[in-house]
């Protein structure tokens, strides 16, 4: 189960409202490499994790990214909540506005709605690890692309953190595929050896 | 930065450090130093908390058992800022 703990895991506070810059941001919660896919993915593929060091990790990291939710979440609300017409007609956020006013949607930064697609679960170790790793450097690289497009202090403040978070998960997923290999049958260099193949 | 944004950093932060070393120990089980330090976060996050909630609130909806009201709804909430909750 999972109890809510009210506040953010990393804080944001954010003065200024920017429509471009939300409508961006808005990729890293329901876009293809987002936390809301980040999230499901761990969540999902850990009951097909065969050993306890990778059931915990998947349900740790998992669980972080369910933050980071809630966090890209918060930055979109205040780049959002003070906006006027003419700054929506201006950026460019009509398009999303028209559909969802200023609510937070989970959708990519060109519209595209999330979609499970762009997760799997396996159901093999090595698979799914491989994935994971994938997964954190396309994060990390969106983060990347963010901060790029990026001058308002208070937003990068926030966007910096989770960037580092990808850079930190993708080292124990790392560790976490050596633990998975090293238990592998030593003659089995290719690495494929789901349970049904003994 | 308020008083209760400055307790919320303090509490935040001991959070953090223990959960980068509950990542680590996922990894390393038997590292019994990361173990000892994650320990030493968790003290000073459980005693950051008991502050944090005595002086401004329930965390988690768990803890209002010696509550006299039902202060979960009291603003802000964390995508919020102080000046809207007073609104």
């Amino acid at each position: 189960m999972w109890q809510y703990e009210k506040k953010l895991q990393y804080p944001v506070k954010i003065k200024n409202c920017n429509a471009k810059l939300a409508q961006v941001i808005a990729s890293q919660y329901g876009g293809p490499d987002g936390e809301l896919g980040a999230s499901l993915r761990y969540l999902s593929q850990r009951f097909a994790m065969p050993y306890p060091e990778l059931k915990g990790l998947l349900t740790d990291i998992g669980t972080e990214e369910l933050a980071h939710l809630e966090m890209v979440g918060a930055i979109i609300y205040q780049l959002t909540r003070d906006l006027s017409i003419d700054e929506i007609k201006k950026s460019g956020f009509d398009t999303y506005f028209v559909d969802h006013t200023t609510g937070v949607y989970p959708s990519s930064a060109a519209g595209v709605p999330f979609t499970a697609a762009y997760i799997q679960s396996k159901g093999d170790v090595i698979t799914d690890l491989h994935e994971d790793l994938a997964a954190e450097q396309k994060a990390r690289t969106t983060y990347d692309n963010i901060l790029r497009l990026c001058d308002d202090p208070d937003v990068r403040d926030a966007i910096k953190f989770l960037r580092q978070r990808e850079v930190v998960h993708y080292q124990r997923f790392g560790e976490g595929l050596r633990l998975a290999q090293d238990r592998l049958n030593e003659k089995n260099f290719y690495a494929f050896n789901p349970s049904f193949d003994k | 930065m308020s008083e209760r944004e400055k307790l919320l950093k303090k509490l935040s932060g001991a959070q953090f450090a223990a959960l980068e070393m509950q990542l680590y120990l996922d990894t390393h089980k038997n590292d019994a130093t990361a173990f000892k330090s994650m320990k030493e976060y968790l003290l000073k996050a459980a005693e950051y908390k008991k502050e944090y909630e005595a002086r401004f609130g329930p965390l988690l909806a768990k803890d209002l058992y010696g509550d006299t009201d039902f202060a979960w709804l009291n603003a802000p909430w964390p995508w919020e800022n102080e000046s809207e909750a007073k609104k």
